[in-house]
């Protein structure tokens, strides 16, 4: 399970001295922790499971790539309640969408996802960044960054997950990239229920090139299957 | 000798009244930050007897918590937005204490989130059981996205 966003902004010390601090010094517990809500009462970070190193849940604050879909875990930290039912809103929609509980990136630019209870009252909002794909990287699962031919033999297989970026920003979302291969017969690409991501299986000696595109944006790897 | 007083009389009630129409109302101050390279920003448009009313630049897409206080945080605040399509306003639940007068007692934060909709000028109107205040906000258009630089030929 990864770290939950809040967790650094608390102080640590008796609940009593914090809560005093919190009535003498209100302007510094709300300005003062940069990360999560604006108002530091609810995180929104993106759903992926505790284990995959290339989800954006690593980078919850990354800018949104336009065309694609986050998938956003939204919980608060209320003292004394639990997280209440919550809904997602857009200041602009045209910038970036709330679809189906998704955040649709639209439009370079910045809008606010208001996080309200199911009274309309705001318990937090987060500013979301929307930003063109300049750039894909492809990376193994584990997260780390193919730089050159990947050599497999016959049944063995290798996921490859695509990394979108605007320039040296990586981007996050989910986006319905298209996968493309020279020669077919040495390996088949094979769906794996992600939107994105895809197992290379190796069926047979040969060479091919795979290549992800997204819009008009490509990357592509060599691939070499032995006996 | 009567009449010279009660002018007297009447002139320190005539200030009294103007203090306690201007000056003794709600205070409003901002509780979150613009993100980076866009604004929000409140401030107080002050007057001869103290804080008339306030302003607030807002770009497009942004939104700006507010809290509001006197002597403690303010009772039954609601606000309404002159015109929607430029400026939202809705009511904010802040989960935080803030102290009332001197006897220790606290009470939750009033606070209204106001949203940059659309370019344009309206007023946000603030009511509470110790008085009203008027926000001017202006909604900014985002900047444009800058042009390439040529580093090199």
């Amino acid at each position: 399970m990864a770290a939950r966003i809040g967790d650094e902004c608390k102080p640590v010390g008796g609940i009593a001295f914090v809560e005093h601090m919190r009535t003498l010094l209100p302007s510094i517990f709300l300005t003062g922790c940069g990360l999560g809500g604006a108002m530091h009462q609810a995180t929104l970070v993106g759903q992926c499971s505790a284990d995959d190193a290339a989800c954006s849940r690593r980078h919850p604050q990354a800018p949104i790539a336009i065309g694609t879909h986050f998938y956003p875990d939204v919980s608060t930290e209320l003292a004394g309640t639990t997280t209440p039912n919550l809904r997602l809103e857009s200041a602009v929609p045209d910038v970036v969408a709330v679809e189906d509980g998704a955040l649709v990136a639209h439009k370079a630019g910045a809008s606010a996802v208001l996080i309200s209870t199911d009274d309309g009252s705001i318990v937090d909002f987060v500013h979301v960044w929307v930003a063109p794909v300049t750039k894909i990287t492809l990376a193994r699962r584990d997260g780390e960054r193919i730089t050159s031919a990947i050599a497999l033999t016959v049944g063995e297989d290798v996921t490859l997950v695509p990394a979108l970026w605007n320039g040296a920003q990586r981007l996050s979302g989910d986006g319905e990239a298209q996968w493309t291969e020279t020669v077919t017969g040495p390996v088949a690409i094979l769906r794996d229920g992600s939107a994105d991501r895809r197992r290379l299986r190796a069926r047979a000696p040969g060479k091919t090139t795979i290549t992800v595109a997204l819009g008009e944006i490509k990357a592509a790897v060599d691939v070499e299957v032995v006996q | 000798m009567i009449g010279r007083t009660l002018h007297r009389f009447a002139a320190v009630a005539a200030v009294a009244s103007l203090v306690a129409l201007t000056g003794c109302l709600p205070t409003l101050a901002a509780e979150s930050i613009a993100p980076p390279g866009r604004a929000a920003r409140l401030d107080a448009v002050s007057g001869f007897w103290g804080v008339k009313s306030y302003r607030l630049e807002l770009s497009q897409g942004v939104a700006l918590a507010v809290s509001c206080t006197y002597g403690g945080p303010c009772e039954k605040l609601v606000a309404k937005s002159d015109d929607m399509a430029i400026a939202e306003v809705r009511a904010a639940s802040l989960q935080t204490l803030r102290p009332v007068g001197y006897m220790g007692n606290q009470q939750p934060t009033a606070a209204v989130v106001v949203v940059g909709k659309a370019p344009g000028t309206t007023t946000i109107r603030l009511h509470s059981n110790e008085g009203s205040r008027d926000i001017r906000v202006t909604v900014v258009p985002p900047p444009p996205p800058p042009a390439a630089v040529t580093v090199a030929r």
